[in-house]
């Protein structure tokens, strides 16, 4: 499996930076067939999605309460929802929590990532299966249980976080409560999501990781190259396009972090101030039953995210030689 | 497999061919224990939750809020497992949770192959849209759709009830809807990985087509199809908010839904953490064990398919 | 089984949905159909509970009795989650095909939902059947709208204060007579290891009792519009007095209504307990005692058999006597959309029948029908009850959150979380009264946002 860039690698999957050839050879074919092959998949996100997002688009126009839910006939109200929404001081802050939190989740995940895949690469094979090992329980661990650990391990009075630091002389951090305050509530939430999701970005760059040849690093320690340019010269650029998809999938993730910080909340926290845009919907939505506000608060979401990525995606689609 | 290509351009210029390696060995080692020490170390931490929980499990709960943890099972007992497997509503909600998750896997690789296949294969007006809109779907907040997917289902079972709300054919569908963007996106790489060539020369060779794709591409691409079902499984797997509103009947409840009941029931009498550890010990095992099978596999998966993205 | 009955339900729906629909509108005054002798069709009606608070034995009593008075039909009781009760109220009650007939909905949440249309008319002939003005008059007007019934009370559960009297003997304190002695007597037992009183920041359920206490009310109606009444005098000061006693308590000014009976216990090794006194309803008293085995040879807690270590009193007042506290409980209702409407005050009769009421107060949980309360009072043996005695002393004096339309959304926002947390910081009480009046007051008529 340790391929390099050899001739018939080569042939077997043309290179794409000249975009067309790899897709040439079935040109000839009937132009139907895509279509029929994207059919089912269009389908099921027409079956799946397509009321409930038609839903959210109305309802976001209308005014949608607790009344109407239960039959009174909704009234349109045009983009009132919106202007209502866009004036709430609490949605600005909200949004500018959860970029925040994104983007500081999304690089940390992905920098101990990388950092453990290069681990894995340097280790003797013993200690590089524990890790592997080690990573898939965590990654297998599911959420609502992960999260319940974690509550546990920080919880102020019989969590065995606060005890470790006062028995290592930390006497202030008897009954603690991380979740107290917004900034150690989110500290808690980043190391429960990185804890969750290094696993699956370790493993990949890892997979990266192996398809650079042995042959060729050698060649390259033969020619002087120490191990800082090893890694800035030949392995980062080789697992770039990894890193670059994997960080993509985190940033997109993490903005739509939802369960972990609800459950986190329910051990006790200031809730207002440790609210993310899936909880803010939530709350609006099924909380005060404000179903409108909810509605256009996700649509807002959508275009805001869209618009975020758009750059990222668009450099990445010219990369795939669309 | 061939994924490296795509990155060998950027590779620097001092990539040369490969040289018999007469100096392998002489590399200073001290460096590699080190890291080993540092490998070990990085494990034990991350371990540490998952032997926690295993921990809490097995220890009587009156004992776990001593004011010195044990950091060793010191007072080792069964009973919070068989408390929490005598709660009745756990093995209806594995039995759910199983078929969803099953029923969810076969769809979406199926429905997200064939689109990856159309998308990876061919070029045709409508494909940059389509790769667009499968990504930004992806990006639609999902809490604010609750109500919307429960009327759906209700309306659907007034005339088709193995579709409606409680069944498992219709949370698969909702769950379908929601993975099949990513899937697509996922697949799409390792399609691409198998050149067609070969399936082409097989074909040449006298193979029908579906046989030359059965035999020569279907056996490549199975290490994506399993890369994808884990990620599938665990997405199926752990989801809560959307069971929970198209699932209104305690009978067909799943894993996490139980978990979280039998969670905030504790917390009314005081939460019970040992049972809640054995609870959540019990909800990851299927996990593993899925893990634990497909392992090899899901490795070259992760392989093939990364370097592609 | 399962299928049949899905679909069995199924049709009926559809056959109904004529009906409903050309009923739209007005009150379903009669989904369910009738034989030609006029007793309901029989069927299978579901009811909804809401945590596990009705215990094993009361559900099989329901269960056979109703199979019993109603042949050829069956009850099922399903058990919701309360964190998730008005996730699941607010998806399935409008839903014909889909509603549990009969639900149990926290008291607090009722006025919301009953203002929505939710639940069907209880008529004042069945209201009278079911036990008229002897049912718990605040969970009743939570439950109505203009003089017209639609959600019953089902069980309350009022609080009182748990305290270990050996360490309250020690220094020297009696049971408190004023609501003022009892904050200077819990501050005075505080130190840094040990709280004199264990609350929550945000348990706002316990801290409104502070604010009952002093005159105070959270909200008024005038007219038909509901105004946020925090910055009344009478509450600003319950509300700074509950602050001054949150200086007895070591718990994070976040921390929820918890689980505070470990609280007072003494721990495993034998350590002293965190708290000298708390805040609880009367079921917490079997998390608290002595470690001992139980059948199973479990270790558990005896249910304070030693009292000379724990014991009870209730919340005095201002001016002694029992301070009003928020009574804890829930509603019962038979929900617009159900087929079944009949069945499903079949089973309202057998939930409001002296034998039900009788189970309830023997299993601890406060009786609707106040002829019952004295049922609480003793135990099995027909001894005085203390654990009991107290309950409806407390229940006698309790009051309720406002029975405004928006309630449901001031809790589901976590609105009075946020407030009390922020006074338990310490903050300018007056400040935020006005602050959290201005945010409550268009929640509380329904006005999203």
């Amino acid at each position: 499996m340790t391929s390099t860039p050899t001739p018939s690698a080569a042939a077997a999957a043309p290179t794409t930076s000249s975009g067309a050839p790899r897709v040439a050879i079935r040109r000839r074919r009937r132009p139907t067939t895509p279509y029929l092959l994207l059919l089912p998949a269009v389908a099921i996100l027409l079956v799946g999605l397509g009321y409930p997002v038609y839903w959210q688009v109305v309802t976001s126009l209308q005014q949608f309460g607790l009344m109407q839910q239960f039959g009174a006939p909704p009234t349109f109200v045009g983009l009132d929802n919106y202007v209502r929404i866009f004036t709430d001081d609490r949605l600005w802050a909200v949004v500018a929590r959860s970029i925040a939190f994104c983007l500081v989740n999304a690089f940390l995940t992905v920098a101990i990532g990388l950092g453990l895949a290069l681990l894995m690469r340097a280790v003797h094979s013993g200690v590089r299966i524990v890790l592997q090992v080690v990573l898939l329980l965590a990654w297998a661990t599911p959420l609502v249980a992960a999260v319940t650990v974690f509550r546990w391990l920080f919880d102020y009075r019989t969590g065995v976080v606060n005890w470790l630091l006062v028995e290592l002389g930390f006497e202030g951090y008897a009954g603690y409560a991380w979740l107290a305050q917004p900034l150690t509530f989110f500290g808690v939430a980043t190391i429960v999501i990185v804890w969750m999701s290094v696993p699956f970005v370790a493993m990949s760059i890892y997979a990266g990781l192996t398809q650079v040849s042995e042959e060729v690093l050698e060649a390259a320690r033969l020619d002087g190259a120490g191990p800082t340019q090893i890694l800035w010269r030949i392995l980062l650029p080789l697992v770039r396009p990894v890193l670059a998809i994997v960080l993509l999938l985190q940033i997109i993730w993490d903005l739509r972090v939802f369960a972990q910080i609800r459950l986190l909340q329910d051990a006790g926290a200031p809730v207002a101030e440790t609210n993310l845009l899936g909880n803010f919907i939530y709350e609006l939505g099924i909380g005060s039953q404000d179903f409108s506000g909810a509605a256009a608060v996700s649509i807002f979401v959508l275009l805001l995210t869209v618009l975020l990525s758009a750059p990222y995606v668009r450099s990445l689609m010219k990369e795939d030689a669309v | 497999m061939s994924a490296v290509t795509d990155a060998a351009p950027a590779a620097p210029p001092t990539v040369v061919p490969p040289r018999p390696a007469a100096a392998r060995r002489s590399r200073p080692r001290v460096g590699k224990i080190l890291l080993s020490v540092l490998g070990i170390v990085v494990s034990l931490v991350w371990l540490f939750p998952v032997y926690w929980m295993l921990l809490s499990a097995v220890t009587p709960n009156a004992r776990l809020m001593a004011s010195t943890p044990s950091f060793w099972p010191s007072h080792f007992t069964l009973a919070n497992f068989t408390g929490v497997l005598s709660d009745s509503g756990f093995v209806g909600a594995l039995r759910m949770s199983l078929m969803i998750t099953g029923v969810t896997i076969v769809l979406v690789l199926t429905f997200a192959f064939l689109a990856a296949l159309a998308i990876s294969r061919w070029r045709f007006r409508g494909r940059t849209s389509f790769v667009l809109a499968v990504l930004f779907i992806q990006m639609l907040p999902a809490e604010g759709l609750f109500i919307a997917q429960y009327k759906m289902l209700s309306g659907v079972g007034e005339s088709a009830p193995v579709l409606g709300l409680n069944s498992v054919l219709g949370v698969s569908i909702l769950y379908t809807a929601m993975l099949v963007p990513f899937t697509i996106w996922m697949l799409r790489g390792f399609v691409a990985g198998v050149p067609a060539e070969l399936e082409e020369a097989a074909m040449v060779d006298g193979l029908s087509r579906t046989k030359a794709f059965l035999r020569i591409t279907f056996p490549l691409l199975a290490p994506g199809l399993v890369a994808s079902g884990v990620y599938a499984f665990l997405q199926a797997w752990n989801e809560f908010t959307t069971a929970l509103v198209v699932l209104p009947a305690e009978s067909r409840q799943t894993l996490p839904i139980w978990l979280r009941s039998f969670l905030s029931a504790s917390v009314n009498r005081g939460i019970d953490w040992a049972e809640v550890m054995a609870a959540s010990t019990l909800i990851a095992v299927p996990v593993i064990v899925f893990f634990l099978f497909v392992q090899g596999r899901m490795t070259s998966g992760l392989v093939a398919g990364a370097v592609k993205g | 089984m399962k299928r049949t009955r899905t679909l069995a339900t199924g049709l009926a729906a559809s056959m109904t949905l004529a009906l409903a629909l050309t009923a739209c509108g007005t009150a379903d005054d009669d989904g369910g159909s009738t034989t030609a002798d006029g007793t309901p069709e029989p069927a299978d009606i579901t009811l909804w509970l809401a945590g596990a608070d009705t215990n094993d034995d009361l559900r099989a009593y329901l269960v056979d009795t109703f199979a019993e008075e109603n042949p050829g039909s069956t009850l099922t009781i399903e058990e919701q989650d309360w964190a998730d009760l008005v996730t699941k109220l607010t998806t399935a009650l409008p839903d014909a095909a889909n509603t549990p007939d009969v639900v149990e909905i926290g008291n607090t949440q009722s006025s919301t939902f009953t203002t929505a249309g939710a639940f069907r008319e209880i008529s004042p002939e069945l209201y009278e059947e079911l036990g008229g003005d002897k049912l718990l008059a605040s969970f009743v007007e939570a439950g109505s709208v203009d003089g017209t019934h639609y959600a019953l009370p089902y069980y309350y559960g009022s609080r009182y204060m748990f305290f270990r009297k050996d360490i309250w003997t020690k220094a020297g304190l009696e049971v408190p007579t004023t609501l003022g002695e009892f904050g200077d007597s819990v501050k005075e037992l505080t130190t840094k290891k040990q709280s004199g009183f264990a609350m929550g920041g945000q348990d706002w359920r316990n801290g409104i009792s502070w604010v009952f206490a002093n005159g105070g009310e959270l909200a008024v109606k005038d007219g038909d519009q509901w105004t946020s009444t925090l910055s009344d005098p009478n509450t600003v000061k319950g509300l700074e007095q509950w602050q001054d006693v949150f200086g007895a308590s070591n718990l994070p000014a976040t921390a929820k209504d918890v689980a505070y009976w470990d609280f007072l216990n003494d721990g495993t090794d034998g350590e002293a307990p965190d708290a000298a006194t708390m805040m609880a309803p009367g079921w917490a008293r079997w998390s608290i005692g002595d470690l001992t085995k139980n059948d199973k040879g479990e270790e558990v807690r005896d249910g304070m058999a030693d009292d000379s270590t724990f014991d009870i009193f209730a919340l005095p007042g201002v001016d002694g006597g029992v301070a009003p506290v928020f009574a804890g409980g829930s509603n019962m209702a038979v929900s617009a959309q159900s087929q079944h409407p009949e069945l499903a005050e079949n089973l309202m009769r057998i939930i409001y029948s002296d034998e039900y009421q009788t189970l309830l107060a023997q299993a601890g949980l406060g009786p609707a029908n106040a002829d019952f309360d004295k049922l609480m009072t003793v135990d099995a043996d027909g001894n005085p009850n203390k654990f009991g005695e107290v309950t409806v002393a407390t229940a006698q004096a309790s009051k309720l959150t406002p029975p405004a339309p928006g309630w449901a959304a001031v809790e589901g926002a976590l609105v009075l979380e946020e407030l009390f947390q922020k006074i338990a910081e310490g903050g300018d009480v007056t400040a935020l009264a006005a602050e959290y009046d201005e945010k409550i007051t268009p929640m509380l008529n329904g006005q999203a946002g």
